[in-house]
């Protein structure tokens, strides 16, 4: 699978199990308050991190909170790591919001 | 140097750079550094700063809202993420982005740029 397809899906699955499931998430994740929150992407973007098919990816979009009108602009970037298993985990996660 | 103050150090230089000598960016990256800016991918110190210096605005100022950064685990790697306001000339309102390097340690004991992505966050 080429590197943007592999970023790609590894987003769509990452903010579909945070949308419905956050418990499968890290533990601090799933005491967020909201009992739900939708995230919309806008972009996504990727580059090899030059180490053993590491991928640093880059994603900008929009988190809509239950019970608020207006959804909060968040930029996000993780950097993966392959598994021996053939997939990845999350090695840097950092998430910012982005006020207007 | 702690790796928070280290960050800001190079994102203070970086963004002072390109706001006052976008060709002095060369220096801060190297034959394998890769940038994606706005989607367009860029690999190469001299493409890379060919692409910078060719925006269509001649002067512009970065200001900063955040500075994070944590180690990437590779080769004492750290990974910068950066939001904050970019305003050119002539014009009134200025333009959010976000940004991310990926700084790999040389041996002359500063950092180099291995991979940078940049992105403006439209309302």
């Amino acid at each position: 699978m080429d590197p943007d397809a592999s970023a790609k899906a590894f987003v769509e699955q990452y903010y579909s199990t945070f949308d419905t499931n956050r418990n499968n998430l890290p533990c601090s994740l799933s005491r967020l308050r909201r009992s739900w929150c939708q995230h919309s992407i806008t972009t996504v973007d990727s580059q090899p991190s030059a180490v053993n098919s590491a991928m640093l990816v880059f994603v900008s979009g929009n988190l809509q909170l239950a019970g608020e009108q207006h959804s909060l602009k968040f930029s996000q970037m993780f950097h993966l790591i392959p598994t021996p298993q053939g997939s990845y985990y999350v090695l840097n996660d950092i998430f910012r919001l982005n006020y207007a | 140097m702690d790796p928070d103050a280290l960050a800001k150090a190079f994102v203070e230089h970086y963004y002072s750079t390109f706001d006052t000598n976008r060709n002095g960016l060369a220096n801060l990256y190297q034959e394998g550094s890769m940038l994606t800016f706005e989607g367009q991918k860029i690999q190469g110190a001299s493409n890379i700063v060919a692409k910078l210096t060719s925006l269509p605005f001649q002067q512009c100022h970065h200001s900063i809202s955040t500075v994070d950064c944590q180690p990437s685990g590779v080769n004492a790697g750290m990974l910068v993420f950066v939001s904050g306001n970019l305003q050119l000339a002539g014009e009134q309102h200025t333009l959010k982005f976000s940004q991310m390097f990926h700084l790999i340690p040389t041996p002359q004991g500063s950092y180099y740029v291995l991979n940078d992505i940049f992105r403006l966050n439209y309302a």
